[in-house]
């Protein structure tokens, strides 16, 4: 199953993803309605982006008394039934992420529907720090990247020349 | 609010007077838009239209502006560009200065293209956005502050860890003249003394929350222009790199050491003995804190090259240091001071930033006091102290609060900057200058970089790569290139003179439009995927396949409704500049001003690659006379003519200045050949 990865430790805080999300969703340039957010603290020269994770056990999706909020499995996703939906905001409460905003005009909860399986924000992120992507491979990468790592670290400590460093 | 013609735009201007009190909202105008497109141009015709050209830079007669483009806050790489302009209390002249970061965009989500603030307050205060409410704030418990701690304060005081903070500093306060105004704790609007005006004005911060949306006038179109211009960028050898991502604007240090046109020492020398341990490389291995992808890269607004840095210093004397590092900071509080301890200089960096100076300014001055120290001009009493002397950390970083606070006749004379405390000191002191019109010289030596210097020359705020920027001389893989677009192969290349007034003039359009689109000048200097570089490139490479291209008209077209193209955008570049040397026009600028420092005139460097070379003092009067001929201005006096303005539509403009006797009395005719 494919999940909604978002990883700060990448993240360079350009809030492309956000441009990207408020236009392919609203078909405007506007941040606020982004369903993806990058919290930026400047102050300590951190980016960190947030959404809705899609969780495996939604307190959203458990807490809606109309059961219009659902899992779909081929999308490894979160979703609403606005048909469903009767605006009570719940979900908005249950979130622990924020993820759920509510907009008054449309009076309509909205949130990151993963643009049908093929989400905007992944393809405008240049560093990768948001990916979607099994959900399986992402130990496997990690693992392989310490591994070069410590590869690197042992060829250094055994005084070989590392490339590019120094 | 009517929703406004234009696409990219906000469509209003909003109008501070601080003396009343008053808090206006204006339509922008759309010949402003469609003559001068925003940011940085359009504050030029603001303070042209609106500024008496007498007025006392720090009196409350002098207007600060503060303006966005049309592509500010839009998907597209780099958008988050603002520009700050008003008359510079340091020159006496148009000053402006460009910064980044995400202050601009949300200015515009909020609902406004720019600001405008006239007038002086009573008593400190901040003015307060959140859409469309607008208000002043007292801000006695701020003044006195650092921009890092005032900042945090306003984000604490409003809840709000993503509060968009523009703030002054202490130096500004205290009448420094290059002061500099800061956005999101660390990035300058630096150049020009700009934060001083509106420390002056008693306004110690900008506050804005957005929440707005902004709108193009053709979406489809627009994205597939955003698209291409991502693709070019991400093509483009040198992006390719990703050198330029890995360590930000310092990976030039190491290269400008290595090809000889590092200043060193207050422009003695052109090689630094200790480049290494200052580089770009040495500040992500020691202190960048974020490991990956690449370590310490942070972006402005929409842009994958995220050329900003972020480090820490963890222990030892400088412990507590954090923020960024740039070229120009490591160049002036490092080489040009002589100081191979990163560490310090990094300190340095940061308390500039807090204390809100220039770093610029800040480190030239130090530099021109070590030399004058060192030349006997400055005996040791008058340095009450301190043993300011090349090479000497602590003196330096100490030389920055005593600036800052204007702390005894030393602190007071620093705080002049170059020109006025070389003027002050006397004693033959002036001898050692490197300004131009006033304003310091940045971290590229002249006599290397013959484009560069020529730029520092003729550009509108004084000494400064940011007019010209022509990083295309420091490429010389750009041969087939230079033939094509400048007309001479020499125009890649460091040392050479061959086709640098039309590289300058080239990169001088260019930039104008990109300062006023509210776009980065990396995406047509340093990096080249503008329009028609990479079809020039796919040209000559036969067989190869065709390069992508960013193209600025195509860009602005689709995002505002309005048609450019190439060559009506390079006209609304030139008619920029024009703007702005229309201002100057009145400060007094003229021909004897577009010149250099009298150091590259007449001492050779003293090593490196570029051992001998001089700018030669007659080579430069040739090249400034095909620059004013190119430019269409009046080659004995320096001052527009009649015929080019109404050729760019600026009647206006023409007969303000024939009104005032300073346009050029002789109509110059074109010849047949030109007009051709």
């Amino acid at each position: 199953m494919k999940k909604l990865i978002f990883n700060p430790e990448k993240c360079t805080g350009c809030r492309a993803c956000e441009l990207a999300c408020s236009f392919s969703c609203e078909g405007l340039f506007i941040p606020n309605k982004s369903r993806i957010k990058v919290a930026r603290i400047d102050e300590e020269g951190m980016d960190i982006p947030m959404g809705c994770f899609h969780c495996d056990q939604a307190p959203c999706m458990l807490l809606c008394p109309v059961r219009a909020i659902y899992f779909d499995k081929d999308m490894g996703g979160v979703l609403i039934n606005h048909d469903k939906c009767i605006g009570c905001r719940l979900c908005m409460t249950a979130c622990p992420f924020g993820a759920i905003s509510y907009d008054s005009e449309r009076r309509l909860v909205y949130k990151c529907d993963l643009c049908g399986g093929d989400p905007e924000c992944v393809k405008w992120c240049f560093t990768q720090a948001l990916i979607y992507e099994e959900a399986e491979t992402l130990a496997k990468d990690k693992r392989s990247k310490k591994v070069e790592s410590t590869v690197a670290a042992l060829t250094a400590a055994a005084r070989l020349v590392v490339p590019g460093r120094g | 609010m009517e929703v406004f013609e234009y696409g990219g735009y906000a469509g209003q201007l909003l109008r501070v007077d601080l003396t009343k009190g008053e808090v206006k909202k204006e339509p922008l105008s759309k010949e402003l838009c469609t003559l001068y497109i925003g940011g940085r141009g359009r504050d030029a015709k603001i303070l042209y239209d609106e500024l008496p050209p007498e007025a006392d830079p720090l009196s409350p007669d002098n207007i600060l502006c503060i303006s966005t483009g049309p592509i500010t806050g839009l998907l597209g790489v780099t958008t988050g560009r603002l520009n700050v302009a008003a008359k510079s209390p340091l020159t006496g002249i148009y000053g402006n200065s460009n910064a980044g970061a995400h202050w601009g965009p949300e200015l515009k989500y909020a609902g406004y293209d720019g600001i405008v603030v006239k007038g002086k307050s009573p008593k400190p205060v901040y003015l307060y956005i959140e859409d469309d409410l607008v208000e002043f704030r007292d801000a006695s418990h701020l003044w006195g502050k650092g921009v890092l701690e005032t900042t945090s304060i306003l984000q604490r005081d409003h809840g709000d860890h993503d509060l968009k903070v523009a703030a002054v500093g202490p130096a500004a306060e205290n009448g420094v003249l290059y002061g500099c105004l800061i956005f999101d704790y660390w990035d300058a609007a630096g150049r020009a003394g700009t934060g001083t005006v509106m420390a002056s004005k008693n306004l110690k911060a900008i506050t804005v929350r957005g929440t707005g949306a902004l709108r193009v006038a053709n979406p489809n179109r627009y994205m597939e222009v955003v698209r291409e211009t991502w693709q070019a960028l991400l093509e483009e050898p040198g992006f390719r790199t990703q050198e330029h991502a890995a360590l930000g604007t310092p990976v030039i240090l190491a290269v400008g050491n290595a090809q000889g046109w590092l200043p060193t020492r207050n422009f003695r020398e052109t090689v630094f003995e200790r480049a290494y341990d200052i580089a770009g490389e040495a500040f992500r291995d020691r202190f960048s804190i974020k490991e990956s992808p690449i370590p310490g890269g942070r972006a402005c607004l929409s842009c994958p090259n995220r050329c900003k840095r972020f480090g820490r210093i963890e222990s030892g004397k400088y412990a507590g240091t954090k923020g960024g590092i740039e070229f120009e900071t490591l160049a002036a509080f490092g080489s040009k001071c002589g100081i191979g301890d990163l560490e310090a200089v990094f300190h340095a960096s940061m308390i500039a930033n807090d204390l809100g100076v220039d770093t610029i300014s800040c480190g030239n001055t130090i530099a021109l006091f070590m030399e004058l120290h060192e030349e006997g001009i400055l005996s040791h009493e008058e340095l009450e102290g301190l043993d300011l002397h090349f090479g000497n950390a602590e003196a330096m970083v100490e030389m920055i609060h005593r600036i800052a606070q204007k702390k005894g006749k030393l602190g007071e004379l620093g705080a002049l900057g170059v020109r006025r405390a070389a003027k002050a000191i006397g004693k033959g002191a002036e001898k050692y200058t490197t300004d131009v019109k006033g304003l310091e010289t940045i971290g590229t030596d002249p006599r290397v970089a013959i484009g560069f210097g020529f730029g520092y020359a003729v550009s509108s705020r004084g000494s400064d790569h940011l007019r010209a920027h022509p990083v295309f001389e420091m490429l010389p893989y750009f041969r087939g290139v230079a033939e094509e677009l400048f007309g001479s192969k020499e125009a890649c290349m460091l040392g050479a003179f061959g086709g640098k007034v039309r590289l300058v003039f080239w990169h001088e359009n260019m930039a104008a439009v990109t300062d006023s689109m509210g776009t980065c000048r990396f995406m047509h200097a340093s990096f080249y995927p503008e329009y028609p570089i990479p079809e020039i490139v796919s040209k000559q490479f036969k067989g190869g396949k065709k390069l992508p291209s960013l193209k600025y008209y195509e860009w602005l077209s689709a995002a505002t409704g309005i048609p450019f193209t190439y060559e009506t955008l390079l006209r609304a570049g030139e008619r920029i500049i024009a703007i702005e040397r229309a201002l100057n026009t009145r400060f007094g600028i003229r021909r004897k001003d577009d010149t250099l420092p009298s150091r590259f005139f007449n001492q050779p460097v003293p090593s490196g690659k570029f051992k001998g070379r001089i700018f030669p003092r007659d080579r430069f009067e040739t090249m400034l006379d095909e620059y004013y001929e190119l430019r269409g201005w009046d080659k004995s006096t320096g001052l527009l003519t009649e015929d080019k303005l109404l050729e760019l539509d600026m009647r206006d403009v023409a007969d303000d200045l024939k009104g005032r006797g300073l346009l050029a009395s002789k109509v110059r005719m074109k010849t047949a050949k030109e007009k051709e």
